[in-house]
């Protein structure tokens, strides 16, 4: 039971990726994961997170996509024990490379932040702590998983600003607030990379920067994700930027997946209510300028306190929707959890009644 | 007289929405209360004179006739302590209120007119922040003489600079906003713009700091005091009696801690009430 | 300024005459005061009415007395409030941190000289096991430097504790904590720098108190510092050496306030030099 992991031995550049893919056992799997808050009498308040269940295959590119307050961030923030203390997982296990994460002593919890798992943030200027220079951070990171000296640090530390496409020396010697959005999640991305992790949190990594910037650091992302074959939980809710590099999407709404699959699938075939909207409601660059974007009704954050938490923005919502819909499975690696499936599947067979 | 009312109003109704007190402010609360009423109605019950002098029973262990046992002139201790409360109190509420009549008139002119008499008053308030407050005010009531007015005087010119300056801040702040903007517009005249549209935006800070100040300005009387520049025997002032009490008190040590504890109950009672007042209402400022 | 009550005594108008010019008293209040910033460059702040000392002498014989207590004093502040602050930070509204809010009241509330007191009469008459006056050794030490750091210390625990939930709060110390940064290098390297700000902004403003708080403690322990000194002065009506006690302790804290404001820079390199540090 001691040694389920190895340090030592990492996964290096895997070949065929697609094949891994399918075959591997998942990297992390997370069963029926619930976030509860919990107010000032120890007295459960609202469940944030409900009943969660996603895998990440080794090398594998996953977004989570959804709106803001959706439970994308606070999964995430559960993975590395980074919980606020008001928050607590209530239920649910998630395992990464054979441990069990949510009982794991703080001790090791801490040898694994960074150098198994490592995290992006969305807000750069939030990074690094701001009266430090970025080098000496990279080393005191690099130093408090590996016993290395201070120089071998300093030169792992440089290959890697190197690495991200940074004026490594310059870098190296500034204050976090010397540097621009860009060269800040760059260095982010290097002080994430260095260790290559087996997995990458990267929590909405571009929200805070231009255009142009987010697509060169996501590219980046992508090519080292590459090169040393670590899986990436790419947060987001920029649909765009999750279906062009992901390998699969999960979608949250209100705390639950509401739809996960395969990028291709997804995008080609979206089947639950959200899914399509979202899809829709994004700008798509073509010759022709559109009408008018899809605009989902209701209002953003508006959850439903029982069933189906888009219920009550859901165009398609019908009486079955007060029960929560649970996931199945509708193809090729693709599931949703929506009853409105269930009924369109009736129309075909029993062209039974239609409830409103 | 508008200020004052509008004060106190702000005070009672803070006092009366009492159920969201945190039980630490509500105890400081019954504590004042119980030692205001003891300033007074207690001295229509004493049970010794507080002045006689009896030297037959000088530094007598408690009894039932002296409570609190006799000084070294053969004084009740308790009673002392009683009287004495009007003098601390007494003291410490016209400081605060000379303070708070100085300091926010000050403060609301040079303020919103801004000029020189703002450039003098911030230049006398550099000076006087570069000098500790305490041994500034040992300074002038040194130089003044021993005496209780003198002492009042060197803590209230000590004092009221911070008034002023919160006042100032909260004034330069608030007169670029439209309110007064719109009443200047208006024709509103600048006295009526001081005195009805900045006057009550000072009120909570102004309730606070004084609340706050009440402890401290306590303990630099009773400090001064003790060090002999203050109440002169055979006035019963608290920290004079720690004075008078200080060469007995290795044999006799209630004759420090019965006013000792009196100061102490005072200051600590005001400083519950004024940490939940400031956080009631959140006066970042001060 | 130029009021010496003296009248009281038995002096002749010629005697008095003769003093008034010793003293300078027959001059204009301008000149006396010029002749005085005269020699205040040439560090000659006149000479003590009482001893007949120069002012300055006396008070350079005074300043290590002062120094050795406010030393002590701050050591026992630092040991107190360090420790209190970072715990009830890091369990808040928990025991440790409701004991340091209580600790900061009745520090607060605590006359110190009757603090002091009590402390003589609890250690060095009761259980005897420290002096009760006295200066030199470290047994000596101990009474006066507690005194005047437990009032202090409380206001500090109280401080660093905010500054520390406040710096707590900010994402580099969650990024920090995702790199795998060990709790105690995050603790001392990144978050109690930010609390460190507001704690030397107050330590610059209370320099003042520690000076004040120092006079009433010399008195009770009979250290001949420069506040007992001050008292005396005080008492005599001795002009010299309460403008030289004065001008000494303005200059003390507008040169600790001063270094308060470098120290910004040490401590935040945002705060850039020649830009106003705080306000």
């Amino acid at each position: 039971m001691t040694t389920l992991v190895d340090f030592s031995r990492k996964p290096t550049n895997e070949p065929v990726k697609g094949e891994f893919l399918l075959q591997s056992l998942p990297l992390l799997e997370i069963k029926n994961l619930s976030i509860s808050s919990f107010g000032t009498k120890k007295k459960e308040d609202i469940k944030l997170v409900k009943n969660i269940n996603l895998s990440i295959k080794p090398g594998e590119m996953l977004g989570l996509v959804g709106e803001s307050g959706s439970g994308k961030s606070l999964t995430a923030c559960a993975l590395l024990g980074l919980l606020p203390k008001s928050l607590k997982v209530t239920e649910g296990q998630i395992k990464f490379h054979g441990r069990e994460l949510i009982n794991l002593s703080e001790k090791d919890m801490r040898r694994l932040r960074g150098n198994e798992i490592a995290y992006i943030f969305q807000n750069y200027q939030g990074s690094f702590t701001p009266f430090i220079k970025i080098g000496k951070q990279l080393i005191e990171a690099l130093r408090s998983h590996q016993k290395i000296s201070k120089q071998d640090a300093k030169k792992k530390a440089l290959l890697w600003l190197e690495r991200v496409k940074l004026p490594a020396n310059q870098v190296f010697s500034s204050y976090p607030h010397q540097l621009s959005g860009g060269q800040l999640q760059r260095a982010a991305l290097a002080a994430a990379l260095m260790f290559q992790p087996l997995l990458i949190v990267a929590d909405e990594p571009t929200t805070a920067l231009d255009v142009l910037t987010s697509e060169t650091i996501l590219d980046l992302l992508v090519d080292l994700q590459k090169e040393y074959n670590c899986a990436v939980l790419l947060i987001s809710h920029n649909l765009n930027h999750v279906l062009k590099r992901t390998d699969s999407i999960a979608v949250m709404y209100g705390g639950q997946i509401v739809e996960k699959g395969l990028t291709n699938e997804i995008r080609k075939n979206p089947f639950h209510p959200y899914t399509k909207l979202l899809l829709q409601a994004r700008p798509v660059l073509s010759r022709v300028v559109p009408e008018k974007l899809v605009v989902i009704p209701g209002e953003p954050g508006l959850v439903a306190k029982e069933g189906c938490a888009f219920a009550h923005r859901c165009p398609k919502s019908f009486i079955k929707c007060s029960i929560l819909p649970k996931m199945k499975s509708v193809g090729d690696s693709h599931w949703i959890a929506c009853h409105a499936k269930d009924s369109e599947a009736d129309d075909t067979n029993a062209s039974s009644k239609k409830c409103f | 007289m508008r200020f004052f009312y509008a004060f106190f109003k702000k005070t009672y109704l803070t006092v009366m929405k009492m159920k969201n007190w945190s039980p630490a402010a509500l105890l400081g609360l019954i504590l004042l209360i119980t030692i205001v009423m003891i300033t007074a109605i207690g001295p229509f019950f004493l049970p010794n004179n507080p002045y006689m002098v009896n030297m037959a029973e000088r530094l007598s262990s408690p009894s039932l006739t002296y409570p609190f046992g006799t000084d070294h002139m053969g004084r009740c201790i308790f009673s002392r302590i009683v009287i004495g409360s009007q003098a601390t109190l007494g003291i410490t509420v016209l400081v605060i209120t000379t303070v708070i009549l100085i300091g926010i008139p000050i403060g609301l002119v040079s303020g919103y007119i801004g000029g020189r008499l703002d450039s003098i008053v911030m230049r006398m308030a550099d000076g006087l922040i570069a000098l500790p407050e305490f041994i500034l005010a040992i300074a002038i009531a040194g130089f003044l003489g021993p005496s209780l007015t003198n002492l009042m005087i060197s803590v209230v010119l000590v004092k009221w600079i911070s008034y002023t300056r919160v006042v100032r801040g909260i004034v330069l702040s608030e007169r670029e906003k439209e309110y007064v903007l719109a009443a200047r517009v208006g024709g509103c005249p600048t006295w009526k713009i001081i005195t009805r549209h900045l006057l009550p935006q000072i009120i909570s800070p102004v309730l606070v700091l004084a609340t706050l100040d009440v402890g401290k300005v306590i303990l630099i009387i009773s400090s001064l005091s003790f060090l002999g520049l203050g109440a002169q025997p055979p006035a019963p002032e608290w920290g004079a009696m720690l004075s008078d009490g200080r060469p007995y008190f290795q044999t006799i040590p209630e004759l420090m801690i019965y006013p000792g504890m009196a100061i102490i109950i005072v200051v600590l009672s005001c400083n519950l009430i004024g940490e939940s007042l400031r956080d009631k209402l959140d006066s970042k400022s001060i | 300024m130029s009021i010496l009550n003296a009248d009281e005594m038995m002096v002749t108008e010629a005697d008095q005459a003769k003093l008034r010019s010793e003293l300078g008293f027959d001059q204009p209040v301008y000149v006396q005061y010029g002749k005085w910033m005269y020699g205040l460059f040439k560090l000659d702040l006149g000479t003590s009415y009482m001893s007949g000392k120069p002012v300055w002498n006396e008070m350079m014989e005074r300043l290590p007395i002062t120094f050795q207590l406010t030393t002590g004093v701050l050591l026992v502040m630092v040991s107190i409030s360090l420790p209190l602050g970072i715990i009830s930070a890091r369990f808040p509204r928990k025991w440790p941190d409701q004991i340091s809010r209580l600790l900061a009241l009745i520090g607060a509330s605590i006359p110190s000289f009757w603090l002091g007191l009590m402390l003589i009469y609890l250690f060095a008459l009761k259980l005897q096991i420290l002096p009760s006056n006295g200066m030199g050794s470290f047994a000596q030490m101990i009474l006066p430097c507690f005194t005047l750091g437990f009032s202090l210390a409380a206001v500090y625990a109280r401080l660093i504790r905010a500054g520390l939930i406040e710096s707590f709060s900010k994402d580099y110390i969650q990024a920090g904590r995702a790199r795998g940064v060990k709790e105690w290098r995050i603790l001392w390297f990144h978050a109690f720098r930010a609390a460190l700000l507001p704690v030397i902004t107050v330590f610059g403003l209370s320099m003042g108190s520690l000076l004040g708080g120092a006079v009433v403690i010399e008195n009770i322990f009979s250290w001949p510092g420069l506040g007992n000194m001050a008292v005396d002065a005080i008492f005599n009506r001795d002009y010299p050496v309460i403008q030289g006690y004065v001008l000494l302790t303005g200059v003390f804290v507008v040169v600790v306030n001063l270094l308060v404001d470098l120290s910004y820079y040490l401590i935040d390199p945002r705060i850039k030099q020649g830009k106003e540090g705080s306000n």
